[in-house]
């Protein structure tokens, strides 16, 4: 079967139109016409993931996350470093083809990414205030003893909290990758996410929680990293997938964490 | 005349000569200098063109009140206004937004803070404003007990050559003496590993659980770059491929963060490390407090870092 088809059936089972005015959910390498013998799915399409994509005998990589180190994947700012011809280099000689699902992702119901998190920061469903509030009040907890436990059970090694460590929480906002929820909204003590600029952006959580603190106000911010938030949601991805396309293996092949922490 | 011995003639022509230093440092008799005058001596003095449409404006205060000492800062944070009051100081000059968002407004910015949250349905008909935030207005009640002057000085500061930020940043991390290029951006470091490189930033920079590290810990770092604040792609793409190590403030994840760890993984014996922007732009405001000095020598100039906002679980 080829990537067109499996791209057919996805915009076919997602529930909602597709919209071709996306730059995002594109082909980034290869075209329709691709004879696919696996699928990968992933957050980032790094040199390694390629590589053990390849090696599991996956042609076909879904990423929710860009392939050129730009969100445009815009070639020409890249493409006189000669990692970039390495790198496609590396797709031509295994046959890749690789499809973005990111917008139409997000706007699916329920958004994976939210369903995939939620399961691997351990914010369990019974604690959700609604389904798809994206909001959970948990059994009353500190802030260190929140971001210990997130801390464990993503193995995120680089994880990163503001707030006071002491701090009673228990009402929890998720959000995901980039979309980090603001952490002013009154009802909230803790937002748990991916990235988020630190300052100078739409609204600055890290300045605003370090204020909260000083004035004894209990507001606490986790930050997973872009990679952790969002991977976690590709294996729900890949079994929904795979519940269309019975013809091919459908896995997810992690990019993981890129960062270390120093001691 | 003739009343007076040789030590009081003495002494008494070495208080009319230090007379006029002791009045220029007396806070009683010496010219006050304004917030506004300081403001105009930084646009006169900072060497570039100051911009029509810039954030480094006057983000609280009154620009006529008497300066009776300047703190510069990568954020007026809280605890930095009240260590400058507790220093003497009325004005501060942070690099970064002191009401948490590029637009700097003394209220929570519209349509956020309120209630609803991700996901839901856009209320009808509009909603009211959000309620009081706390935060917001206890700040706002400092500064004006205080009689603060906030200025923020970011753009036009970035803008100096050699680069105040990079140049701050190694000089923070002691890398001065080892500047390898014309600009402040390349250094020729010691021969060590990527894993006690980061140790020393981490300790130098006094981080806490703000740093992390894209490479392999034993890789073997000479050559390092500098990328204060927040950088894009680009940046990266042009810094990288000409030094073993790049420490950074701020970047977009997907993407320096995913270039690096492809210039890794493909073989090259590189890394990157992130700080946090507010870290990485300490070093800026520290040479910022010493530029200021030179231009208002009435008051005392101060750097206080607002410290590494984050922490790690163990």
């Amino acid at each position: 079967m080829t990537a067109g088809e499996i791209v057919e059936r996805i915009k076919k089972n997602l529930g909602s139109p597709w919209r071709d005015t996306t730059y995002r959910d594109t082909f980034k390498f290869g075209g329709a016409e691709t004879t696919v013998t696996g699928i990968a799915t992933t957050v980032f399409v790094s040199i390694e993931v390629i590589q053990r994509a390849a090696a599991a005998g996956l042609n076909m990589i879904i990423p929710h996350e860009d392939t050129y180190w730009n969100d445009r994947d815009d070639t020409t700012i890249v493409s006189r470093d000669p990692l970039y011809a390495q790198k496609v280099e590396l797709m031509r000689k295994h046959d890749i083809v690789v499809f973005r699902i990111h917008d139409h992702m997000h706007s699916q119901r329920p958004d994976f990414t939210y369903v995939g998190s939620a399961r691997d920061v351990g914010l369990e469903s019974r604690y959700e205030t609604a389904p798809g509030s994206h909001r959970f009040v948990i059994p009353e907890t500190t802030l260190e003893s929140l971001a210990g436990e997130v801390k464990r059970r993503t193995g995120a090694r680089a994880l990163r909290v503001v707030g006071d460590p002491k701090a009673k929480v228990s009402r929890v906002q998720l959000g995901v990758g980039y979309a980090t929820p603001a952490i002013n909204v009154p009802d909230v003590d803790v937002v748990i996410s991916g990235e988020q600029q630190e300052a100078d952006g739409g609204f600055d959580s890290p300045a605003y929680v370090l204020d909260a603190v000083t004035l004894g106000v209990t507001k606490g911010w986790i930050m997973l990293g872009h990679a952790i938030s969002e991977e976690a949601g590709m294996l729900e991805m890949a079994a929904w997938i795979k519940g269309f396309v019975p013809e091919v293996p459908v896995q997810l092949v992690k990019a993981g964490e890129p960062f270390w922490a120093p001691k | 005349m003739t009343d007076l011995t040789r030590r009081q003639f003495a002494a008494l022509t070495a208080a009319t000569v230090a007379a006029p230093l002791t009045l220029v440092r007396s806070p009683y008799a010496a010219p006050a200098v304004s917030a506004g005058d300081v403001v105009e001596r930084i646009r006169k003095g900072i060497g570039v063109d100051w911009k029509a449409e810039t954030v480094d404006t006057l983000k609280a205060g009154d620009a006529a009140t008497a300066v009776t000492g300047v703190v510069t800062t990568a954020l007026a944070s809280m605890a930095i206004l009240r260590q400058a009051v507790d220093a003497g100081a009325n004005m501060i000059v942070t690099c970064e937004p002191t009401f948490y968002a590029r637009s700097d407004a003394r209220t929570p910015p519209a349509g956020r803070g309120g209630r609803g949250g991700a996901g839901a349905a856009a209320p009808d008909p509009p909603p009211p404003p959000p309620p009081a935030d706390p935060i917001y207005t206890a700040k706002n009640a400092y500064i004006d007990k205080h009689k603060l002057v906030i200025f923020r000085l970011s753009e036009h500061w970035k803008l100096r050559r050699p680069e105040p930020f990079a140049a701050g940043l190694a000089a923070a991390l002691g890398w001065t003496k080892l500047l390898a290029a014309g600009d402040a951006s390349r250094y020729a470091i010691s021969a060590a590993s990527l894993e006690r490189v980061a140790a020393d930033v981490k300790k130098r920079l006094g981080s806490r659980g703000g740093i992390r590290v894209v490479g392999d810990p034993k890789t073997e770092v000479r050559s390092a770059g500098l990328l204060p604040g927040s950088t894009p792609i680009a940046a990266a793409l042009d810094l990288l491929p000409g030094v073993d190590l790049v420490v950074a403030g701020e970047v977009r994840e997907w993407e320096s963060v995913e270039y690096a760890r492809d210039v890794v993984f493909s073989g090259q014996r590189k890394g990157l490390i992130l700080v946090g922007r507010i870290v990485s732009e300490e070093g800026g405001m520290n040479a910022c407090a010493s530029w200021l000095s030179s231009i208002v020598p009435e008051v005392r100039v101060r750097h206080l870092p607002a410290g590494d906002p984050y922490w790690r679980p163990a």
